[in-house]
């Protein structure tokens, strides 16, 4: 019990004895952090939107204007029994026509001209959410699409594809960007151990003549670059909350962007929690790299 | 009687100057020797051989049936357990108190609370300091701190003491106090080595003494005291 609790004073001792140093590092870890924190927001947030939006869309199956009953009857029947096929809904010419004026009623005038209905009746179609790829979209379409009746097959796949390459870019420049902070970190906390070395040499050179085993003098320091990547880390979470409200705030103020502030969302709980525990990871990264520098330890 | 510590040719050099030329020394269990010498005759470089801080660049050395000079890294934390050394300059934590430090070896081995509780009252009051032992080192006299330093050397029982000039800093008074307890420890059954270059030790104890010289083991005068136990 007194090992452990010795082993704990210690690292807090260290932290408490070279406190500038160790506010210093913790701020120094928590911005770059941040800066991490940023990225990874930006492309938690898109991913998300990408997701959503693809759980929405929808296939638009126009059919031929010539089109009978019975054959958009058994069209109708055809989709509806395809596994690949969650919902069907028929949309006649007449409730095009009455959703287009609903949606634009501006532009409505622009049909009258034309007399007859110039819509097409349609199936919205809502494909299973194991189907929702890009390339199982593509085929569905590719199949349908050769379907009697059927005149065209259309949906949003392109600017979905947009987006989830721009999450891919974003995603290298997070993974860049966090690599080069990270060890930007693990120097910074390594100093800041170095320090800490330096500063109780006198005291690792007496726990050496007493017997003390590499691992009893080395712990205490491990405890305190882990502490300083933990505290950094929650730090680094705490300021990007409050940007991230504060951004929030502000794109509810201009009501220019409406209805995308709701969308916003900040790391999950877990997520959270693993950035804490990733800052920690840096932290006994700089301990190790710092203890094998300076050699703490030879006998 | 069994020899403790054997040094069998043993040489080190640093940049080039010998610290040490073929040293051969055997020393028996619950000897007390002492080990002579001016300042760079090698005494504390032979001192931190025993404990595995330095290697020979020739020869072999034993202590307590263990070949020092084979053991691996991780095995010298062991062997330095069974050893206890006093410093000079005391080597105390100022920021702990006479208590905690003394309790630091037995801290490391991560003997229990109870045991560290007993033990470390009776070697303070073996050095005559337990009423001392909330204390700060700082506070104490010099000779009390070496009083405590002798203290943490002896509080888990080692088999062989080493002290390198432990009365270095103390007055002649101070001197002969610390000597006789180094004495007493020795008549508990550990062997003592006393590394000093202070003749006035020599001539107050009628011990065992090797002189080195230069690196070189020169003189050795067996012990004419009669040993109470």
């Amino acid at each position: 019990m007194r090992r452990f609790l010795y082993i704990v004073r210690e690292a807090w001792a260290n932290m408490r004895i070279n406190r500038t140093t160790t506010i210093v590092a913790i701020l120094t870890t928590a911005f770059t952090l941040a800066c991490v924190g940023i990225f990874l927001l930006l492309y938690v947030n898109l991913r998300h939107a990408a997701g959503w939006l693809q759980e929405d869309v929808k296939i638009m199956v126009y059919l031929d204007d010539g089109v009978s009953t019975p054959l958009r009857q058994a069209l109708e029947q055809q989709l509806k029994v395809d596994r690949m096929v969650a919902e069907v809904v028929f949309i006649s010419k007449e409730q095009a026509l009455k959703e287009f004026r609903a949606q634009f009623p501006a532009d409505s005038h622009l049909l009258e001209g034309l007399g007859e209905n110039p819509l097409p009746a349609s199936f919205v179609v809502t494909l299973a959410p194991n189907y929702r790829s890009p390339e199982s979209m593509q085929g569905w379409a590719d199949r349908v699409q050769t379907m009697e009746g059927v005149a065209k097959v259309d949906y949003n796949q392109e600017w979905i594809n947009v987006l989830t390459e721009l999450i891919g870019y974003i995603e290298l420049v997070a993974i860049g960007v966090g690599l080069l902070l990270s060890a930007a970190s693990v120097t910074i906390i390594g100093n800041t151990i170095r320090l800490a070395l330096f500063t109780r040499r006198e005291e690792i050179e007496i726990l050496r003549s007493i017997g003390a085993t590499r691992t009893f003098i080395r712990i205490p320091y491990f405890i305190e670059g882990a502490a300083l990547g933990a505290f950094g880390s929650a730090l680094s979470l705490g300021i990007l909350k409050i940007g991230f409200e504060l951004f929030r705030q502000q794109m509810q103020l201009t009501g220019r962007f409406s209805g995308i502030e709701s969308m916003l969302s900040f790391f999950p709980l877990s997520l959270c929690l693993a950035l804490i525990m990733a800052g920690m990871g840096l932290g006994l990264a700089g301990s190790v790299v710092s203890l094998l520098r300076v050699g703490e330890g030879r006998t | 009687m069994d020899a403790i510590i054997q040094l069998i040719h043993v040489s080190k050099c640093y940049d080039r100057r010998p610290a040490l030329s073929d040293v051969t020394l055997e020393i028996e269990k619950g000897e007390f020797v002492l080990l002579m010498g001016p300042s760079g005759a090698g005494k504390s470089t032979l001192l931190r051989m025993l404990i595995g801080e330095e290697q020979p660049d020739e020869g072999q050395i034993f202590v307590h049936g263990r070949n020092v000079t084979k053991l691996k890294p991780s095995e010298v934390p062991y062997l330095r357990r069974k050893i206890g050394t006093v410093f000079q300059d005391f080597r105390l934590l100022s920021k702990k108190s006479v208590f905690d430090n003394v309790a630091l070896p037995l801290v490391v081995q991560g003997v229990s609370e109870r045991d560290i509780r007993r033990k470390v009252t009776e070697a303070l009051r073996a050095v005559g300091v337990d009423h001392k032992k909330d204390q700060p080192p700082n506070s104490l006299s010099a000779g009390e701190q070496q009083r405590v330093c002798i203290a943490r050397a002896i509080v888990n029982g080692p088999v062989v003491l080493l002290a390198d000039e432990p009365t270095g800093n103390l007055d002649p008074e101070r001197t002969g106090e610390i000597i006789e307890l180094f004495k007493l420890i020795n008549a508990r059954g550990t062997t003592v080595i006393v590394a000093t270059h202070d003749p006035q030790i020599v001539k107050q104890i009628h011990r065992r003494a090797v002189t080195l010289v230069d690196g070189v083991l020169t003189q050795e005068r067996r012990s004419t005291e009669r040993i109470e136990t």
